[in-house]
């Protein structure tokens, strides 16, 4: 699994960081696939959605295409990546988001709680793993709602059958706050902010590996 | 160490949970609309504004106008030989006929099976005689700004009306008292609420979503993008 060093060594007696591999460029690819596509799904759905973009949604035409684009933009990515994921690193991700461990366990009670030290965790931590398999549903969910609505738009007769506008609403007031959490600790928390260079150079400081995901660090 | 697949469980959740609000979501808040609009009572009408819920009520000038049976008149002008102005007991007098209809939002929500009750325009052009030169008839709103139009053949399309009563009751004040232009085969930004005057004109004047962009013939499913 993922450890190898990237950079090592010293400069003038000063200790240079050492870096470790993170997140593979699959792993990477699939994340800004999915983060420019939701962004664009997002701006363009409130657009749609919010009264207060009401005179904007005037061009309804634009806004809807750039919509249904960035959906069928995700799931072309999604097979491309899928398909062309030949070394399986993919299929292990998935498998290490799917598999949660008593740590982790100890972990979603520890995130709650904050009682005692932080479990020990691996590449991902069981919040990161939740997000993932919530985020993935979600976008099943988006596109399946959102296809009814595309197609009781255009045929009067499956109007009415499924409730698909409430079940998008739902999940986009789900999807905004995990989003917005995110980003908030990618961005803005102190202690968590550097994992962002792991998801764009695919590697992050040894030393804050160790402190956070310790487990992996560990197998490393 | 055991390990738990709780990561599929989780998205299945979701998936599952999603497909069940897709068959069944609309059945479930209806159930729960009563306690939901209770606990929604204490939301500030601010932030209802912001995030709407379902299907919601627009405005472009809120508070909604207030009806006033004594004061209230139905003023039809312009190109027409006989204006007329009346009250509201004589607007009540006149014949009426019922229909039931799908409302349809440009926003993109439905309401089925709304019970309409109220009077035909033809009824009314009868009456005011418009004169050849009148092609389009203003709609105007007692909510300041709102006006909208359409030409002097879509206002004798069927269904066409001037609604009073709502599924079997008078027109609510959310719903645009005393009387609003129904048009079933267009989105709901056409049929004007709080209805107070009516201007037959030789020109098109775009209405107020219209100057936003809006399609003039707001034809449901075959306009404004859809």
């Amino acid at each position: 699994m993922p450890g190898s060093a990237a950079r090592t060594g010293t400069e003038r007696g000063r200790p240079r960081p050492v870096y470790v591999r993170r997140f593979w460029p699959e792993e990477r690819s699939l994340h800004w696939l999915l983060a420019v596509t939701f962004v664009i799904l997002l701006a363009t759905g409130l657009i749609l959605y919010l009264p207060a973009f009401a005179e904007l949604a005037a061009n309804r035409r634009l806004w809807k295409s750039l919509h249904l684009g960035a959906a069928i933009a995700f799931w072309a990515g999604l097979v491309v990546l899928v398909a062309s994921d030949t070394g399986g690193r993919l299929r292990t991700t998935a498998s290490e988001v799917d598999r949660f461990d008593e740590d982790d366990l100890r972990w979603m009670r520890w995130a709650v709680t904050r009682r005692g030290d932080e479990p020990p965790q691996g590449r991902f931590n069981a919040g990161q793993k939740l997000n993932t398999a919530v985020v993935f549903g979600l976008m099943l969910v988006f596109s399946v709602s959102g296809l009814l609505m595309y197609l009781q738009e255009t045929d009067a007769a499956v109007r009415g059958r499924t409730s698909a506008i409430l079940v998008h609403d739902v999940a986009t007031w789900i999807a905004v706050p995990l989003v917005a959490g995110h980003l908030y600790l990618v961005l803005v928390n102190p202690s968590t902010r550097h994992s962002l260079r792991g998801m764009v150079l695919g590697t992050v400081r040894r030393d804050w590996a160790r402190r956070h995901h310790p487990k992996w660090d560990a197998d490393d | 160490m055991g390990e738990r697949r709780i990561g599929r469980a989780a998205f299945l959740s979701v998936v599952g949970a999603g497909g069940i609000g897709l068959l069944f979501g609309d059945r479930i808040t209806s159930a729960l609309h009563a306690p939901i609009a209770d606990a929604g009572s204490i939301v500030p009408n601010a932030i209802k504004d912001v995030f709407p819920t379902g299907w919601r009520i627009y405005a472009i000038n809120p508070p909604w106008p207030t009806f006033d049976p004594a004061d209230y008149r139905l003023e039809i002008t312009g190109h027409v030989r006989k204006p007329v102005t009346l009250t509201w007991p004589e607007v009540s007098a006149l014949p009426a006929v019922s229909q039931t209809n799908t409302f349809h939002c440009v926003t993109g929500w439905t309401v089925s099976n709304v019970h309409w009750r109220g009077v035909r325009l033809q009824t009314l052009w009868d009456m005011v005689e418009p004169l050849p030169s009148a092609r389009y008839a203003n709609f105007v709103s007692m909510e300041r700004g709102y006006v909208d139009t359409l030409s002097m053949k879509q206002t004798i399309l069927p269904g066409v009306m001037l609604a009073h009563t709502m599924q079997g009751r008078p027109l609510s004040r959310a719903h645009g008292s005393p009387m609003r232009l129904v048009i079933p085969e267009m989105y709901g930004y056409k049929n004007v609420k709080w209805l107070h005057r009516i201007e037959l004109v030789p020109q098109l004047e775009p209405g107020f979503w219209e100057q936003n962009g809006y399609d003039v013939d707001a034809w449901v499913g075959r306009s404004n993008g859809y």
